[in-house]
């Protein structure tokens, strides 16, 4: 079985903000980490592996200091991994980002057929949940989305639990297939010492738009249909009156009750009841 | 690669006025903005003069020379949606166990309104099976027109077929845009969908508006977690596709009365085997499960309020006033309440006739799940927490002391004014 994951390098979101004085983007300080929710896909890769045998490779679009999170996917057991870099990916919404890997896992599958791709089910920088039925679309092949647990790969099908409203799917597809997980799917496990050694020394392979055979109209800004027009913090809304409980307590829920039935409607439906 | 540098206007950046923010750093696509001594310094032979820094500058020091651009840009193909072929406003309405979701209809109203300011018509698609009932309630809910596909082979939402039949649909009726609800199963769709259309798709807005001129939909949506907001459009590729938060817009009037055309279009399964649903275990955690979205009051238990003694008296509160108790975050943490009691970014988005928010400090993550309510109450310690900049009504003080007068008071007032206020 050969195993493909898609794993992309994120800003640490909760690093991000605006400064309310002058409403731009302070990024100094802010760290890359690996989004989590691809480390976990990778793991599971890593664990199908062990159980069924195949490879797993770790691909990642990015600028070059995202060889950090391949490598990182090296140290936790990732046999080959391969960066996509080239200044003209840069600026891709989700369409071109699909296209991207989607040319890189063609250009994988040429080495021996790609069983599995499996991708986090989002990243929490821009929580689209977009790129992996992108890539299922792409390759045209099935798709499942929050995956919870992989119960079963073999006779060409793949057989997973998804998570859906109110509970759980039990499906089963034909192979190959994108799957998008969920948290739970993969308990990470620790780099071993030497993992961790090798990974800093493996070569990291570097792939361009030509490397992957890509439609230069297709990947970047320019293979992108969505732009961002502009970046806000969100709206500050203005209060309603305060009322001050610290000292006299009852006065001060009084006039709040009466502020807040002053609403005829609320009232009616609250207070008639 | 050699480019043809002759056709790239490379923004001019005025010094004096650069006030160093670096914004323009990050939304520049090929990196060509460096930060020289606290001054942004664009790399000319990097630049792709694609202009977004010049838009973005929030200082306006940085200068395009609109007139070249403009005309650089009018080369490029029209948007379809500007020829006459696009037209519309197309929701795709989810089915969920025989009926069309509220998330659907949502979209629906909001469709109408942006009808209302391009002049044009809103379309519901509708798939599933057995969906005529579904398709006459798109009509009462605001559509003009339905085109179902109604087949027994879409009984069960899965991702092939689902996404084959939405963008066959596209295809034959060229909306100009396209909205979804941006649940689970939107989440799953809309991504097929876009991608086979070759169109831009923007996730889980909280905000939508046209821009009548060109004819385009400005779809805002939190990033970074929440932290920051963004509105991105796409400007030449129809139909331009947006999933949407449930619980964002108000669920429209029904009109049974409302009359408009349902097409039947015959179904065209995707090639190959399809994957086969084996099992549905509804959790076990989910037997009795609240949902909280579907309540009309709150009671949300922040952080300052993460404590079990004090469920008991949340729970008389929401009692009376026929609601359920949620949360914030750090609560689920803390394992005191389960996930699905979470208002939030990564919980629930909600929009309840009241909210009353129990030490709940007010974190960005939070209000963009909230903001929607009709009335929002706030008891906190802090008189400063963010959560009073959207309360209607705030109560600085220790919820402790201040719940148990509240409930007091709200008994008082149900009894003795029994005819309302």
């Amino acid at each position: 079985m050969n195993f493909v994951c898609c794993i992309k390098q994120v800003p640490d979101t909760a690093d991000v903000k605006i400064d309310p004085e002058t409403n731009t983007l302070i990024r100094s300080g802010v760290e890359s980490i690996t989004n989590p929710y691809d480390l976990v896909a990778l793991q599971a890769a890593i664990d199908l592996k062990e159980k069924y045998g195949g490879s797993v490779t770790a691909i990642s679009m990015g600028p070059p200091q995202a060889e950090q999170a391949l490598r990182e996917a090296l140290s936790l057991g990732a046999d080959r991994v391969v960066l996509l870099s080239d200044r003209a990916f840069a600026g891709a919404d989700t369409l071109a980002t699909s296209y991207t890997l989607w040319r890189a896992i063609d250009k994988i599958s040429q080495d021996g057929p790609v069983d599995l791709v499996i991708c986090g089910k989002q990243a929490i920088d821009g929580d689209t949940a977009q790129v992996g039925p992108g890539i299922a679309a792409r390759l045209g092949c099935t798709q499942f989305t929050y995956v919870a647990e992989i119960i079963k790969l073999g006779d060409g099908r793949a057989t997973v639990r998804r998570k859906v409203e109110g509970g759980s799917q039990i499906i089963s597809g034909r192979l190959p297939a994108v799957l998008t997980v969920e948290l739970e799917l993969a308990k990470l496990k620790r780099a071993t010492l030497p993992r961790l050694i090798d990974s800093i020394r493996a070569p990291v392979e570097v792939w361009d738009g030509v490397a992957i055979q890509a439609d230069a109209h297709r990947i970047g800004l320019k293979g992108s249909p969505t732009w961002v027009r502009r970046i806000f913090s969100p709206p500050a809304k203005k209060g309603g009156p305060q009322l001050d409980a610290r000292e006299d307590a009852r006065g001060a829920v009084e006039a709040s009750v009466t502020a807040l039935f002053q609403d005829g409607s609320l009232a009616l439906q609250f207070l008639k009841r | 690669m050699a480019k043809d540098r002759k056709s790239i206007e490379v923004p001019e950046l005025i010094p004096d006025s650069c006030i160093g923010c670096q914004v323009c750093a990050g939304v520049c696509p090929v990196g060509a903005i460096e930060m020289v001594e606290g001054i942004a310094h664009i790399d000319a032979q990097t630049c792709i003069g694609c202009g977004k820094c010049a838009d973005i500058c929030p200082a306006g020091s940085i200068k395009l020379e609109k007139k070249k651009r403009k005309a650089g840009a009018e080369k490029k193909v029209k948007p379809p949606g500007a020829d006459a072929i696009s037209r519309g406003i197309a929701v795709f309405v989810e089915v969920v166990e025989g009926r069309g979701a509220d998330a659907s209809w949502e979209l629906v109203g909001k469709a109408r309104e942006l009808a209302g300011k391009l002049k044009t018509r809103v379309i519901a698609f509708v798939v599933g099976s057995e969906v005529e009932e579904v398709s006459r309630e798109a009509v009462a809910y605001g559509a003009d027109e339905v085109y179902a596909i109604d087949d027994p082979l879409l009984k069960t939402y899965l991702s092939g077929p689902y996404g084959k039949a939405a963008t066959d649909l596209c295809a034959r009726v060229k909306p100009e845009i396209l909205l979804i609800g941006a649940t689970p199963t939107g989440r799953d769709l809309s991504g097929i969908v876009a991608t086979r259309l070759e169109t831009g798709l923007t996730a889980d807005c909280t905000g939508l508006d046209v821009d009548e001129e060109k004819r385009m939909l400005l779809m805002t949506r939190p990033t970074f977690g929440g932290n920051i907001m963004a509105t991105i459009f796409c400007e030449r590729h129809r139909p331009q596709m947006s999933t949407v938060r449930p619980k964002v817009f108000k669920l429209p009037g029904r009109d049974a009365a409302r009359i408009g055309a349902i097409h039947r279009v015959a179904f065209e399964p995707p090639a190959g085997e399809l994957p086969l649903v084996e099992d549905f275990i509804r959790d076990a955690a989910s037997v009795g499960l609240v949902d909280i979205t579907r309540f009309p009051a709150l009671i949300v238990a922040g952080k300052g309020a993460c404590d079990a003694e004090s469920m008991p008296m949340l729970q008389q509160l929401a009692d009376l006033l026929g609601g359920v108790i949620a949360c914030s975050r750090p609560v689920v943490e803390s394992g005191l309440l389960p996930y699905e009691r979470q208002v939030g970014q990564t919980g629930k988005t909600v929009a309840p006739k009241l909210y009353v928010a129990v030490g709940v400090s007010g974190a960005v993550q939070h209000l963009v799940g909230m903001q929607g309510s009709e009335k929002i109450v706030a008891i906190n310690s802090d008189a400063h927490a963010p959560i009073f900049n959207v309360a209607d009504v705030g109560i600085v003080g220790d919820y402790k002391t201040v719940t148990p007068l509240l409930i007091e008071e709200l008994r008082r007032k149900m009894k003795g004014e029994p005819g309302g206020l």
